[in-house]
């Protein structure tokens, strides 16, 4: 083995002769026509039956509520009485809402706070799982999996004990350092990081097995290359790992923007938005919107809004993504 | 392939058809039927009740006796815990899936009353107006019709542990006003070495506090007309003795209901609980629950802001009702009135859970006189039940809820960066003004530029007022002493206060013919 060749693709298929763009043989009598779609339907019938659930269920649960959701977006509602139409005054209330931008901000901040180290953490956990020489990976796996599957209640009751101002753990460990008390859920500059904080417990194992799948994916054939042209590990990491592992880093990037957009469970059981509104996300708000103020119309037309500036976001990512793709 | 077809279809039409916002029970929206209550033992059939925590328990103790009167009813009691406001929501948007009688809390009352998905009950209930308070009873009515049963309401006081305050040397009769109050904590504090806190009371729940220490002075958020009240004199006073608590380094930074509140029920961390009656009995259910050493506690009444002033206020408490979708109305609203309109159901609840009566008739009970062993034999239910005639009345609206959340998020602002208070209270009565699409009340400081618009006339919303105009007289006689008072020099408004507390607690405990005379001071 003195010499490696990359992997080349695979020989392309012959071509039929005439060319690429030659349409295939016409019948000899030109009376042939396409079926109809309602005779191709009826002809596929069984197949389009055993894909019925899903379509059925996804108009029911899925397309329904959002073409509602829009429409509510013009009305006044509160759930119980009639709707009244009123146009885009929703969106001019929205314009004039000091409230939304502190719920967009501190969206951004809390997202700001648990993005980098998340990811950091998870590849850098991603990698250590990935050696070979480490024992009990199945137990380390799982247990730095767990917190992504444990249910909100019990993180709700141990994190408000950890935390806790007056009595809590993390003051206590603190205080043996000589740090004075910090009241994480009750003050203003720290419940971001705090809801920071569970964020990155929670989630980092899930973008970990994303990462360790990224990795598992990349060919030993790579790094044998690599070491032949002499590159030191830190040069191999640098130059094939972090490169082919773009995709699933703008993946997870993209999964977690979502998800700080749409986080609710996490401020919800901690610190309900407080204090004031000063860890009050705009997942947050939204419900408050609907379930607290009964202002159902107005919550849709924020939600619509938001949700379409999400989306420009996500594609923009997505060019990355794509965009040099050649090496992905 | 064509029965596979019919079938899908069957199950999509039939899936639609419940759905449909029509499908709902034949006997939805039929008024409720006061003929069909003459014969107990003809009403039947299954009710639903949704309720929660020690309430839940309570009413469940008064199906026994409800059952020697209406046999063949089956009352279920669902204690169903957290998101039930949205669920109930959601079910009664819906019209399908709801409870036959719902446990509403008094302040978010007005928001199902305002929009016709209630029962209206006034032809079997109106009767009963005159045997509960006025200040619970606004809660239940709109546009003069009654949607609702006051079932308990929350007279305060001052529940501390004996074995504390004798340990750090105060006395608990001594304390008549919060100035006392403040300088016992601060005793209890210097004497503990900083172990020992006064009070919970955390920059997060100050605007439930805020409501009871409101109430007390007869102030208002909105006033009778559902304009902005929130900058007045009264508010201030409050929010500068929340400061000068806090400020004290006597508050022990613990939210309501957090596991550290009940928690610091036996522990030595937090020496007395300001709070309602029924907070006797979330302890009496809970204290057995957390191990270690049981506190021996004992009661003392709210103080005063002055000398004299008024000693009670009112915190919490809940109506029942019945969803104008549910098919038996009749059974529905047999079992509110065993629960809520009689001595007996009423006393059944409050000897068991402390579930403080809001029907009048049940506080002549010589059970009032008798000791609670739980507080080392003192009479505290005579204490509760002393102050309710005088009860001063807080006007809700249908946004309360909103409000208060704004509320709520101002005045932790306000503590944790120390902002200044007459400010803060503006900033919030404008946000309140823009967020409701309310104006603000003529006598509020803020409206200096608004004064103009005192002929504004009546807001949309406003109907908490409507109840009684003896009630509603007892409000105005507040409301005019504030506007006297605005502006002016803390000894004027103090006066004016005062003036304005005694005329409410008088105008209230005529409205409630209130035979058992028993006045706060």
């Amino acid at each position: 083995m003195t010499t490696v060749s990359a992997p080349q693709p695979a020989a392309p298929a012959p071509r039929p002769a005439g060319g690429f763009s030659a349409p295939p043989p016409a019948p000899a009598a030109s009376v042939y026509q396409r079926p109809g779609l309602w005779l191709r339907m009826k002809k596929h019938r069984h197949f389009y039956f055993f894909v019925a659930p899903f379509f059925v269920l996804f108009g029911l649960f899925g397309l329904y509520p959002l073409v509602f959701s829009l429409f509510l977006s013009f009305v006044k509602w509160d759930g119980l009485t009639p709707m009244r139409w009123v146009g885009l005054g929703n969106f001019s209330v929205m314009l004039d809402d000091e409230i939304l931008l502190t719920s967009l901000w501190n969206t951004l901040v809390i997202g700001m706070l648990y993005i980098p180290p998340m990811l950091a953490l998870a590849f850098l956990l991603a990698l250590a799982l990935n050696t070979s020489w480490l024992r009990a990976r199945a137990i380390l796996r799982a247990s730095i999996f767990l917190p992504c599957v444990t249910p909100m209640v019990v993180i709700a009751i141990v994190f408000g004990l950890l935390l806790s101002a007056e009595h809590g753990l993390l003051n206590h460990a603190l205080s043996y350092v000589g740090l004075g008390p910090v009241a994480w859920l009750n003050s203003v500059e720290w419940s971001k990081p705090s809801i920071a904080l569970l964020v990155i417990w929670r989630w980092t194992g899930y973008n970990m097995v994303l990462m360790l799948a990224g990795l598992q994916g990349i060919s030993a054939d790579y790094y044998e290359a690599a070491s032949v042209d002499g590159a030191t590990r830190w040069r191999a990491m640098w130059h094939v790992t972090l490169p082919l592992m773009r995709p699933t880093f703008v993946f997870c990037m993209i999964l977690s923007l979502l998800g700080t957009v749409y986080m609710f469970d996490e401020v919800f059981v901690l610190t309900k938005g407080g204090p004031g509104t000063s860890s009050t996300n705009f997942g947050l708000y939204l419900f408050n919107l609907s379930f607290n103020d009964f202002r159902f119309g107005y919550a849709s037309c924020v939600a619509y809004t938001v949700s379409v500036g999400v989306l420009i976001v996500s594609l923009v990512l997505n060019r990355f993504r794509h965009g040099h793709g050649s090496d992905a | 392939m064509i029965i596979g077809w019919a079938v899908a279809l069957v199950a999509l039409g039939s899936l639609l058809a419940s759905l449909k916002p029509g499908g709902r029970a034949a006997a939805a929206g039929e008024p409720l039927d006061p003929a069909k209550l003459q014969r107990p033992e003809q009403l039947a059939g299954p009710i639903t009740v949704w309720s929660w925590n020690v309430a839940a328990k309570g009413l469940m103790s008064t199906r026994e006796g409800f059952n020697r009167r209406y046999p063949n009813i089956d009352v279920t009691v669902e204690m169903s815990g957290t998101n039930l406001q949205a669920r109930f929501l959601l079910s009664l948007s819906s019209g399908t899936a709801g409870p036959d009688v719902m446990q509403l809390q008094g302040h978010e009352a007005a928001r199902y009353t305002a929009t016709g998905r209630l029962t209206d009950l006034t032809a079997v209930a109106a009767k009963y107006k005159d045997r509960f308070p006025p200040a619970a009873w606004a809660n239940c009515v709109h546009d003069g019709r009654v949607y609702a049963i006051p079932w308990d309401i929350g007279p305060c006081a001052v529940f501390y542990k004996r074995d504390l305050l004798q340990r750090y040397g105060v006395d608990p009769e001594s304390i008549e006003t919060w100035d006392d109050f403040i300088a016992a904590g601060k005793q209890v504090r210097e004497r503990s070495g900083g172990q020992t806190k006064m009070l919970p009371l955390s920059p997060t729940n100050i605007a439930l506090v805020y409501e009871m220490l409101l109430q007390q002075l007869g102030g208002q958020v909105f006033d009778d007309e559902g304009r902005i009240a929130v900058a007045s004199e009264t508010s201030r006073r409050v929010m500068d003795l929340i400061r000068r608590m806090r400020e004290a380094g006597i508050c022990a930074n613990v939210d309501e209901f957090s596991h550290e509140w009940m928690g610091g029920f036996n522990g030595d961390h937090i020496a007395t609980y300001p709070g309602a009656v029924w907070l006797g009995g979330t302890m009496k259910d809970t204290a057995g629950v957390y191990s270690g050493n049981k506190a021996r506690w004992g009661v003392f009444k709210l103080p005063a802001f002055e000398r004299g002033g008024r000693r009670t206020s009112n915190k919490g408490g809940s109506v029942l009702s019945i969803p104008d979708q549910t098919p038996n109305k009749e059974a529905a609203w047999a079992f509110i009135e065993y629960a809520l309109c009689t001595v007996e159901g009423q006393l059944t609840q409050y000897a068991k859970f402390d579930l403080f009566p809001a029907y009048l008739p049940a506080l002549e009970d010589p059970f009032f006189q008798q000791p609670d062993p739980f507080y080392d034999n003192q009479k505290t239910r005579a204490l509760f039940a002393a102050g309710v005639h005088g009860l001063p009345l807080l006007h809700r609206t249908q946004d309360w809820v909103e409000a208060q959340n704004y509320s709520g998020q101002a005045f932790t602002m306000w503590d944790t960066r120390h902002e200044p208070t007459g400010p803060m209270l503006e900033t919030l009565s404008r946000k309140l003004q823009r967020r409701l699409g309310r104006k603000a009340a003529p006598e509020d400081a803020t409206s200096a530029t608004a004064a103009g618009d005192q002929s504004a006339g009546a807001m949309r919303n406003a109907h908490a007022g409507t109840s009684g105009s003896a009630a509603t007289s007892g409000s105005d006689s507040t409301s005019a002493g504030d506007s006297t008072s605005t502006g002016d020099s803390t000894g004027a408004s103090r006066n004016a206060d005062a003036g304005a507390s005694e005329s409410d607690s008088a105008g209230a405990s005529v409205a409630a013919a209130a035979p058992a005379g028993g006045e706060s001071r």
